[in-house]
C-alpha cells in the first residue's frame, strides 16, 4: 500500500536488501572481471584465404548442409575490426549467416603499416575489392558474389558497384552507409576546411593515428563514455551486461589507424567536396555514378545513429539505378543495428528473408 | 512493487540518463560552432607539427648512434611485405593444384551442394 506521498513503504526493507546484496556481487564480480580477460571475439571458424598487408580476406567454413549458391562477401569499415560481426556464439552475424545457408567471406583490415601510408582510394576500391571479388569466385566456383558493406565499407562497396557496374556484383547491401557527408554534421566541422590542414597531417604523421579516429567517434557523444562507466559500475552485479559491455568497449576502442593518402582523399573528395552526392567523385580516373549500380540493393538505416544521422543516408536509395531498392530503417544506433540483442531480433532476419530469395 | 517515480535507484538513473542527453546535446551545439573547429584543429596543427619535429630529430639521433633510419627499415618491412606476399601466392598456388589433382582441397572439408533455396513463404524478389 502507497503512503500519502506515494511512497511504498512495505517495499523498503526489500529494496534496502537488495541494493546491498547487489553492492556486495558489485565488490565481488568487480575483483573478478577485472582479473580475467574478456570474451573469446570472432572465435568462429575460418581460413584465411588471402593477406597482403592491411588486407585480409576470410572464409567461414560453412555451417549447414546445403548452401546458397551465391556467395557473400562482406566489406567491413576501415576505421575498426570485423569481428563485431562475429563477437561470440549466438550474437554472431556471421554465425547467423552461416547457419541459415550462405556461403560467408569478409574483407577485413589490419592497422595499416607505415610504409602502406601512400594507400589511396584507388587502392581499395580497383584493387583491393576487386582482388578479393576475384578471389571468391576462385574459391566458391561461382561467377556472381553478393557484397555486404558496413559503414565506410557500404560507401566503398558504393564506389566499386558503380565503376564496375556490368559485374560481377549480383546483389548490394549497406548498412548505415552515409553519401551526403555535408549531413554529417560534427565530422563536416571538425574538418572545416578553413581550419583543418589535412596536407600538414597527412605530410607530419603518414597515418592517421587510431587515437584521432577514436577520439572524433568520442567527440560525437562526449558524455556517453563516462555514462556508460557509471553503468557498468551499477551493473557489474550482472555477467550478461558485463559481457556484453566488455565485448562492445573493447571493439569501440580498437579503433584503426587510416592510410593517409586515403585519409587525404576521405577529407578532401568526400567531407569538403561532397563529391559521392553531387556526382563529382571519381577514383583512380574512373567516374563513380551511383546511378550505374543496377543490382538489387537494400539499405539498413539506424534510428538512432549518431554516427551517420538519417540526412547523411536518406539518398541512397533514390540515387541508386536499381529496380529493386528497398531501404528499411530499424531501431538502434549505429552499432546495435548491426550486432546485439536488437539486430538479432530486427536486422539479421531481414536480411536474410531480402538476400535469401536473390542468392539462388 | 516500488514505484519507480518514487524508487530512489530508478530517478537516479532516470537523473544520469537526462544528464547524458543534456551534456550531449549542449557539446554538439557547441562543437557545431566554426570557432571550436577553429580551436580544436589549432591544437591538432601544434601537435602534428611538435610530432614531425620530434621526428626528425630522433632520426638524426639515431643515425649519430650507428642505428638503420627509419627509411632503411621501411625499405626491409618493404621487402618483407613482398616476400610475404610471394609465399601467400605460392600457398594459394599449391592449394589450388592440390584441389585440381585431388578434387578437393588441403585440410579442408568438402565444400556443401549449393543447391539450397528459400523457404517457399518469403515472396518472389522484385
Amino acid at each position: 500500500m502507497n503512503a500519502p506521498t506515494g511512497l511504498d513503504l512495505a517495499s523498503i526493507p526489500e529494496r534496502i536488501q537488495s541494493e546491498v546484496q547487489r553492492a556486495i556481487m558489485r565488490s565481488i564480480k568487480g575483483v573478478e572481471d577485472f582479473s580475467t580477460s574478456g570474451p573469446t571475439l570472432g572465435s568462429t571458424p575460418k581460413d584465411v584465404l588471402h593477406s597482403r598487408g592491411t588486407m585480409s580476406l576470410y572464409h567461414y567454413r560453412p555451417m549447414s548442409d546445403e548452401i546458397y549458391r551465391v556467395p557473400v562477401l562482406i566489406v567491413m569499415a576501415t576505421t575498426n575490426r570485423g569481428y563485431i560481426l562475429d563477437l561470440v556464439p549466438g550474437q554472431s552475424f556471421i554465425e547467423f549467416l552461416l547457419k541459415r545457408g550462405y556461403d560467408v567471406y569478409m574483407l577485413d583490415w589490419s592497422a595499416p603499416r607505415p610504409e602502406e601510408k601512400s594507400l589511396g582510394m584507388e587502392d581499395y576500391v580497383l584493387d583491393f575489392i576487386p582482388d578479393c571479388v576475384r578471389r571468391v569466385q576462385q574459391d566458391s566456383g561461382e561467377q556472381d558474389v553478393s557484397v555486404i558493406g558496413y559503414c565506410f565499407g557500404g560507401v566503398l562497396s558504393l564506389l566499386y558497384g558503380s565503376i564496375f557496374g556490368d559485374g560481377p556484383m549480383k546483389n548490394l547491401i549497406c548498412f548505415t552507409t552515409p553519401i551526403d557527408f555535408r549531413e554529417m554534421k560534427l565530422f563536416s566541422n571538425f574538418s572545416d576546411r578553413r581550419y583543418f590542414d589535412v596536407d600538414r597531417l597527412v605530410d607530419s604523421v603518414g597515418n592517421v593515428p587510431p587515437e584521432m579516429i577514436l577520439s572524433s567517434f568520442e567527440m560525437l557523444r562526449p558524455a556517453s563514455r563516462t555514462v556508460s562507466q557509471i553503468q557498468l559500475w551499477e551493473n557489474i552485479w550482472n555477467d550478461e551486461f558485463v559481457k556484453s559491455y566488455r565485448m562492445f568497449d573493447r571493439w569501440a576502442t580498437d579503433t584503426l589507424p587510416l592510410a593517409g593518402e586515403y585519409f587525404r582523399a576521405i577529407t578532401k573528395d568526400l567531407m569538403w567536396d561532397n563529391k559521392l552526392f553531387n556526382d563529382t567523385m571519381s577514383v583512380g580516373g574512373r567516374a563513380v555514378k551511383l546511378e550505374n549500380i543496377k543490382v538489387p540493393i537494400l539499405h539498413a538505416v539506424a534510428e538512432h545513429d549518431h554516427i551517420v544521422p538519417y540526412d547523411a543516408a536518406k539518398h541512397l536509395i533514390t540515387k541508386i539505378g536499381s529496380e529493386d531498392k528497398e531501404e528499411v530503417m530499424l531501431k538502434g544506433g549505429h552499432v546495435s543495428l548491426v550486432a546485439g540483442a536488437n539486430a538479432i531480433k530486427r536486422l539479421w532476419p531481414k536480411l536474410d528473408t531480402w538476400l535469401g530469395k536473390r542468392s539462388t | 512493487m516500488t514505484d519507480k517515480i518514487t524508487d530512489p535507484v530508478a530517478l537516479w538513473q532516470k537523473m544520469i540518463g537526462e544528464m547524458e542527453k543534456g551534456f550531449n546535446s549542449f557539446a554538439t551545439k557547441a562543437m557545431e560552432t566554426p570557432e571550436f573547429s577553429q580551436a580544436m584543429n589549432r591544437a591538432g596543427g601544434v601537435a602534428a607539427g611538435a610530432q614531425r619535429q620530434f621526428g626528425d630529430l630522433m632520426e638524426k639521433y639515431l643515425l649519430s648512434m650507428n642505428l638503420p633510419s627509419r627509411e632503411q627499415m621501411t625499405g626491409i618491412a618493404e621487402r618483407l611485405q613482398s616476400i610475404e606476399g610471394q609465399l601467400g601466392e605460392i600457398k594459394s598456388m599449391l592449394s589450388q593444384m592440390s584441389a585440381a589433382s585431388s578434387g578437393s582441397q588441403i585440410g579442408a572439408a568438402p565444400r556443401p551442394p549449393r543447391t539450397k533455396r528459400p523457404p517457399p513463404d518469403s515472396g518472389e524478389p522484385k
